[in-house]
């Protein structure tokens, strides 16, 4: 800017400037100046309170000096979500890459199972739906997590937590399995059709849970589910378990499983009795 | 590290920063050094709070430190810094509120006439305009000061003043209109 003029900030200025005694414009043009003189920025510095600038050093070489945190927990501060968020999310047993890689394991193996066959569907539409259903089953609960203890006594809406690690579990899982189920022989449809049971065994899941806990909730609605499919394969068609009528079905099953839900969190005061 | 200082008080922004990307802690203490000072002035103007202008500094130079191979290295390190600064103050809005204050136009106008030194800096930066500045109402002045001087999208100003991004233009636009129109007037007066 003004870099070569030969003027310079004196100290009373300066002083005045740092209490907070100029007024706007003037302060704007002092401003201006420092934006381009590097002598009047160090003329600043010992007219700053030190407490101040030890306090943001110290703060800064923590930081740089401590590792790098997890993947998820940056991701999550990149995509603007408090880092408290974040270290929760990456507690998540079923959003840990080697629970994630196993689930898109399971499910090549089904896609692969479909395309071998070319006639069937059944392998997709067994394992789609349960990938994110039995990841949210297992995002919470006392044996999966290793800081369960600490999550029920933080203050942080247990509620809260939940439906935030079962979105996160949607987030990573329905993408992907979508893309497998492009793959699959048969119509195009499908490969999003089955999220309209996944999307109707979440709140079933979460309901149920609020009774017999997380991890025999995730069985039950797992056998429920390959009753209904495997029942369907001998004489409906490949895509009955996902087709309108059935859809339909299932959107009154989860519309009741919500209203179980809030039913039972407005009955329950307790904590964690529900979710 | 204390012999090595010496060797950075020398060096330019641009070489402490490439070093401090590499892991030299000294170079980061010795930008730290230049930079947080004013910027803590800077930011202890528009906000009430210090652990929050702290925090900010902090932060600010963090993401420096972690970005330092996304500055281009034209311009001044300075300016580059107060961007990620005031934004990151901004933001800090939606988390609380009435934090961020902007500088005060009318303290100190009169508890503290200008020096002759004032007097010159303000002849070399905006002579008239500062009085045309003067003279807009505090709604169009905070425009003018979060969209031209702190240099925020109008966006960035409408989470700042609490009013819609419309508002924003609007105001920016009229007080723009108003300031030509007193330096017309000044100018003219001159030579009447």
């Amino acid at each position: 800017m003004t870099a070569d003029t030969t003027w310079h900030a004196g100290h009373t200025l300066l002083r005045a400037y740092v209490e907070g005694r100029l007024d706007a414009v003037l302060g704007a043009s002092l401003e201006r100046h420092l934006d381009g003189c590097p002598a009047c920025r160090a003329d600043i510095r010992p007219l700053v309170d030190p407490p101040l600038l030890d306090q943001s050093w110290s703060g800064l070489r923590t930081a740089v000096e401590s590792p790098p945190p997890p993947w998820l927990v940056r991701l999550a501060r990149r995509l603007g979500l408090p880092e408290s968020t974040g270290v929760l999310l990456a507690a998540t047993a079923s959003l840990r890459t080697a629970w994630l890689s196993s689930a898109f394991v399971a499910l090549g193996f089904a896609v692969a199972a479909t395309l071998l066959r070319g006639d069937v569907l059944w392998p997709f539409l067994l394992v789609a739906p349960l990938i994110p259903v039995l990841g949210v089953a297992a995002a919470y609960g006392p044996s999966e997590d290793p800081f369960e203890a600490l999550a029920v006594t933080a203050p942080y809406g247990r509620t809260r937590l939940i439906l935030v690690r079962s979105l996160a579990v949607l987030v990573t899982s329905v993408p992907g399995a979508c893309l497998l189920g492009l793959a699959v022989p048969g119509p195009a449809w499908v490969a999003v059709a089955w999220l309209g049971p996944a999307l109707t065994m979440l709140p079933l899941v979460l309901a149920l849970a609020s009774w017999v806990g997380p991890r025999l909730a995730g069985a039950v609605m797992a056998l429920v589910w390959c009753g209904v499919v495997l029942g369907s394969v001998r004489r409906l068609p490949a895509t009955w378990p996902v087709e309108a009528t059935q859809q339909l079905t299932y959107l009154a099953l989860a519309t009741a499983a919500v209203a179980v839900l809030l039913v039972r969190s407005r009955r329950t005061r307790r904590i964690g009795a529900v979710l | 590290m204390e012999t090595a200082d010496g060797n950075h008080q020398a060096r330019g922004d641009a070489d402490l920063l490439r070093a401090a990307a590499d892991g030299d802690l000294a170079a980061l203490r010795e930008l730290h050094d230049r930079h947080a000072p004013w910027l803590t002035a800077r930011l202890l103007r528009r906000c009430n709070d210090r652990e929050v202008v702290v925090d900010v500094v902090q932060d600010t130079f963090l993401t420096m430190w972690q970005d330092a191979r996304k500055w281009r290295g034209d311009g001044e390190l300075a300016g580059w810094l107060w961007g990620i600064a005031f934004r990151r103050m901004v933001s800090r809005l939606r988390a609380r509120k009435a934090v961020v204050l902007m500088p005060d136009w009318d303290a100190g106008a009169t508890g503290m006439l200008p020096a002759a030194e004032d007097q010159v800096l303000l002849g070399v930066e905006y002579g008239d305009l500062g009085d045309a500045l003067r003279r807009l109402s505090p709604a169009f002045r905070a425009v003018v000061q979060a969209c031209v001087l702190d240099g925020l999208t109008t966006r960035e100003a409408s989470r700042l003043l609490g009013v819609r991004e419309n508002t924003v233009k609007t105001r920016l636009h009229r007080a723009k209109a108003q300031l030509r129109c007193s330096l017309a007037d000044a100018r003219l007066e001159g030579w009447r």
